[in-house]
């Protein structure tokens, strides 16, 4: 194993890289710019291609074509740019293509800040386009915990069929940290042979037709295989922390870069006696909600949604599995002001005291 | 005596077309070329919005539907990762004009080593008539009820023109279908866009005019008469840009 | 151990360079360290601040709303973050540029001329690497010996006067703060 002090763009992009990924296309937005930089002159390095599109709706569509191919191909954006890609993301979907979209988030609404945030939880986890559909969003709160989700996103991508999405915050897109780096994935078109559009296998092959629009019902259909799809993830692809929550009396749930500004204060607020445990979802979509109906409520008296946007978007996916059990607190920060250690801790304790 | 057969690239189906829409003609002028150049097994068509989707109906060989305007895009992405493959968009010129403008024009001046075949009707013949960026002046549709006033919708798009201004592009021309000779013209002219694609050349592009007898409300024949006197005089068939004639 | 340290001043000050090295020098010193840029929009001249981690253990928030030591290079720096320093932190001033009026007498101050010294030695872009001399001379919280290696790495391709002006600075710094420390 390799390692690097890295910043978590470029550690993504090298992590894209070994997991496989031939082609990026992409548009300047900050704070994800250091991804399109890196992918320029790497992927031509493994004999892949980097396109910089005329726009973000350009580029994921020339991602959609790539991945019809049966390469590995990816787009990174923000926020804004994400809302403009939406168009692709869904044609992706309806396409049954597999592909990856990373968001290093900021600040909304709106052109909102450059700032760090993790304004577009809804916007991942809810509708990513028009059409009602899901990806798998995973949510690292370290960059180890980055690359590795980005090194194995697109085997999820291509046993689904569909666009799988990286959110991390501007914050954790900045931030230098050391890593370990995987080896390079020996990558075939293997995995998709069985509906690319590549030219192998031509002509024993009959023709393909990769199609984003269907009979209505074999529309119904794939609409139906991707409901079922979406019953399995919250079945068997849930991917969550679970930190001291054995006896404890107060739950924080808090993904990305809250949790990890969330989890010092755990630590702190334990170390003074406080029962406090955390659940980390690491997928935002499929939701744990497990982690959350089968928490004991005769102990725990209050869950704390922690997150750095204002109001909390996660907190419906929180609720619903609480079924009103315990009261739902929230704090956060937004707009591009992170959140911080001394904030997060006082706000946790103040609602420790409230409930005691 | 040769025999005439039907390209390998055309089902032997009905094409969903109106009766005497050009488009259909397009379509088989783009399935001749490729069978001419052995090209069947390794063409692959990237669909666009429009009537021209109707081309997944009657089309056979590998293709992919893009989003309105985007099939440049998804080009792209396809010719970088498969660079040995044939591949080309057809698109109609509500989706290549307006809503595709920025795709197409990027592309063309990447020099995307792809054909884009361009039906230029002048009209959204499948959302019902709608202004096209290529409806003439004066023209009536159904968002122009008064026909087309410049004052307000500006004038129509010359695409030819406008890509033929680029550094990149090595082929620009356009053929009107509605006569014999118009035909055969663009018969070579898409051969010869084909051929330069797979030596490597560059981004080549060919407009061809056609007509729409359900939103024009004209009889097919007299859409023919019709693009003589207001079609051609505007939009001028011949070829815009071609680095082999230059040398 | 677990130490945190806030570098401020404007675009241009190798403030972020600064915070980078820092870091990295931990890294190679077999500790954990994070470093977290803030930028604002503008390319150049904007406000530049940086906060690094290093600790013996991993670093699970790398967002402290109070640093250990706060590292200020300019006037609007020192006014807008000399809030952000512990009662018992160490606050280092550029005095060629911050009058530093007001100061807190709950932390240890450290003032040095760093950018006139820095114009002395050559080159007032060395600024930044006395400032870190002055914070391994004051607290040995990085091996000086493995920094310098880091600085010859990263000025290994340019001119040699180069490096020899940064090992002058880092020398400079160390003295500096030597005479500070504990």
């Amino acid at each position: 194993m390799e390692k690097k002090f890295i910043k978590g763009c470029e550690a993504i992009a090298e992590a894209a890289v070994r997991g496989g990924c031939r082609f990026f296309a992409g548009y300047p937005i900050t704070p994800q710019n250091e991804i399109p930089e890196y992918l320029s002159w790497r992927l031509p390095e493994v004999g892949g291609a980097f396109v910089q599109g005329e726009s973000e709706v350009a580029s994921v569509n020339m991602v959609y074509g790539a991945a019809s191919t049966g390469t590995r191909a990816m787009t990174s954006s923000s926020g804004p740019g994400i809302s403009l890609k939406a168009e692709g993301i869904s044609y992706l979907a309806a396409a049954q293509l597999p592909a990856l979209i990373v968001n290093i988030s900021r600040g909304g609404p709106g052109l909102g800040s450059i700032q760090p945030a993790q304004s577009d939880y809804l916007q991942a986890t809810k509708a990513l386009g028009h059409g009602g559909f899901h990806a798998m969003v995973f949510a690292p709160a370290t960059l180890q915990e980055a690359v590795d989700l980005t090194y194995n996103a697109f085997e999820y991508a291509e046993r689904d069929r569909g666009p799988v999405m990286i959110l991390m915050d501007g914050c954790l897109g900045a931030i230098m940290e050391e890593v370990e780096l995987p080896p390079m994935k020996e990558v075939t078109k293997e995995g998709t042979s069985s509906w690319n559009l590549s030219r192998e296998g031509c002509p024993n092959r009959p023709p393909r037709c990769v199609t984003p629009i269907l009979p209505e019902l074999a529309l119904e259909n794939l609409n139906r295989m991707k409901g079922n799809l979406y019953k399995k993830w919250q079945e068997e692809d849930v991917k969550v922390e679970h930190f001291m929550l054995d006896d404890a009396e107060f739950v924080v749930v808090a993904y990305g870069i809250a949790a990890r500004v969330a989890k010092e204060a755990v630590i702190e607020l334990r170390a003074k006696g406080v029962k406090i445990g955390m659940i980390r979802p690491i997928t935002i979509y499929p939701f744990p909600r497990k982690s959350l109906s089968e928490l004991d409520y005769n102990k725990v008296k209050a869950i704390i949604d922690i997150e750095m946007t204002i109001p909390a978007q996660m907190r419906d996916d929180i609720e619903l599995p609480v079924q009103g059990r315990c009261p739902v607190y929230e704090y956060g920060r937004s707009g591009g002001v992170l959140l911080d250690d001394d904030g997060v801790y006082q706000a946790i304790e103040k609602i420790v005291k409230e409930c005691d | 005596m040769a025999e005439y057969t039907r390209p390998h690239s055309l089902m032997p189906t009905p094409t969903g077309y109106c009766p005497g829409c050009l488009h259909p003609l397009a379509t088989k002028l783009v399935a001749e070329a490729i069978e001419e150049l052995g090209q069947n097994d390794n063409a692959l068509n990237v669909i666009s919005v429009g009537c021209s989707a109707l081309n997944f109906f009657s089309w056979r060989g590998d293709m992919i539907g893009a989003a309105h305007g985007r099939a440049p895009a998804v080009a792209t992405g396809i010719k970088r990762s498969q660079p040995d493959r044939l591949v080309f968009t057809y698109q109609g010129d509500g989706d290549l004009a307006a809503i595709g403008f920025a795709e197409i024009m990027s592309a063309a001046n990447r020099g995307e080593n792809f054909t884009v075949v361009f039906a230029n009707n002048q009209t959204y013949g499948m959302t019902g008539g709608q202004m096209a960026p290529t409806t003439l002046i004066g023209q009536k549709t159904t968002t122009t009820r008064y026909g087309r006033d410049p004052k307000t919708t500006g004038y129509p798009l010359k695409m030819c023109e406008l890509i033929s201004t680029l550094e990149a592009p090595v082929f620009v021309a356009r053929y009107a279908l509605n006569s014999p000779k118009g035909v055969l013209d663009a018969r070579k002219g898409i051969k010869k866009a084909f051929r330069m694609q797979l030596e490597g050349k560059g981004f080549t592009f060919i407009e061809l005019l056609t007509n729409c007898p359900t939103n024009w409300g004209l009889a097919p024949l007299d859409t023919l008469e019709y693009m003589n006197t207001n079609t051609i005089p505007y939009f001028k068939p011949g070829v815009y840009k071609d680095v082999e004639a230059a040398k | 151990m677990k130490k945190s340290f806030i570098f401020s001043g404007s675009g241009g000050q190798g403030i972020m360079s600064a915070g980078i090295m820092l870091a990295h020098t931990a890294i190679d010193m077999h500790k954990h360290s994070t470093y977290l840029p803030e930028y604002g929009p503008e390319q150049r001249g904007g406000s530049a601040k940086c906060t690094v981690v290093i600790s013996d253990d991993e670093i699970v928030s790398p967002l402290p709303k109070k640093c250990d030591n706060l590292i200020v290079m300019n006037e609007q720096a020192y006014k807008k973050h000399q809030s952000c320093l512990k009662a018992g932190g160490l606050l280092l001033i550029n005095s060629s540029l911050v009058k530093a009026e007001n100061v807190r007498t709950d932390v240890k101050v450290i003032a040095a001329d760093v950018d006139d010294i820095a114009l002395e030695l050559g080159n007032v872009k060395a600024a930044n690497i006395i400032l870190i001399g002055i914070l391994i001379g004051a607290t040995g919280i990085v091996s000086k010996d493995i920094f310098a290696q880091s600085l010859e790495e990263k000025f290994k391709n340019k001119k040699p006067e180069i490096l020899q002006l940064n090992m002058a600075a880092l020398e400079r710094g160390i003295e500096i703060g030597k005479k500070h420390a504990k």
